[in-house]
């Protein structure tokens, strides 16, 4: 898992709303929580 | 992800875009999400290539081909505040994680980006066809976005006047379509766009 005090990783990801997210398109203006997750259909 | 839905409001004031991560397809999220009883927040597809994006994070478990559960919280500039891993199995405390995200704000500066105030002019409807996979795409958004209530659905495949007053409308029987104030916008991702940025606008 990546350590803490590291720079995060850029990525941009589609949604299901059909907007394309870059990280970096949001950080500066605001933090970012990522809640990775095994698989759609499974308890959260 | 119900949990952190109904506490959107409070993330956003503690300065935090909260973002879904899986393996899943954007369709699996979109389904599942309506399922949940609507996710407004992105769910991201980390799906081609599968797990890239978990497996930077250090948090793609490779032999079973799905990503761990865990929370990665960053602040404004790009740097991991904190990460934590609950196992696949586990279960994350959502009111933990959002006490985590109102301390990094106060302790990195809380960002001053607030979403504007926007609203989908009044009387709305959603022309949709049976059977048709772009109509199925603008209900879940509908239904993801919490617009169940100003989006009225009429559809042309089950129902001959609704067809014959889209006609009128349109100037064709073409579903799904969107009338705002007898506007007609056809194409499922452009009447999905319209309504993500007159709800739940995100900067890219």
């Amino acid at each position: 898992m990546i350590a803490v005090g590291t720079k995060a990783p850029d990525f941009t990801l589609p949604d299901h709303l059909g907007r394309q997210i870059s990280l970096a398109g949001l950080l500066g203006r605001r933090q970012v929580m990522l809640l990775f997750y095994p698989l759609d259909f499974t308890p959260t | 992800m119900p949990a952190v839905e109904a506490l959107r409001e409070r993330f956003e004031a503690a300065g935090t875009q909260v973002l879904g991560v899986s393996v899943d397809s954007i369709y699996c999220h979109a389904n599942w999400a309506c399922d949940l009883g609507g996710i407004s927040f992105p769910l991201l597809a980390d799906f081609h290539p599968k797990g890239k994006t978990a497996a930077a994070y250090g948090l793609y478990l490779e032999d079973n081909g799905i990503t761990d559960r865990a929370t990665v919280i960053l602040s404004a500039d790009g740097v991991v505040r904190f990460a934590e891993s609950v196992g696949p199995g586990g279960e994350r405390d959502i009111e933990a994680l959002l006490a985590r995200c109102e301390a990094i704000a106060d302790e990195h500066g809380r960002p001053s980006w607030t979403p504007p105030a926007r609203r989908l002019p009044a009387g709305a409807t959603l022309y949709v066809k049976s059977r048709c996979g772009f109509s199925r795409a603008a209900l879940l958004a509908r239904s993801n976005l919490h617009l169940e209530q100003s989006i009225a659905i009429k559809n042309v495949t089950e129902d001959a006047s609704a067809c014959e007053e889209l006609e009128r409308i349109a100037g064709k029987s073409q579903a799904p379509c969107l009338v705002i104030d007898g506007q007609p916008k056809h194409e499922s991702a452009e009447i999905i766009a319209m309504l993500v940025e007159a709800t739940a606008p995100v900067p890219t």
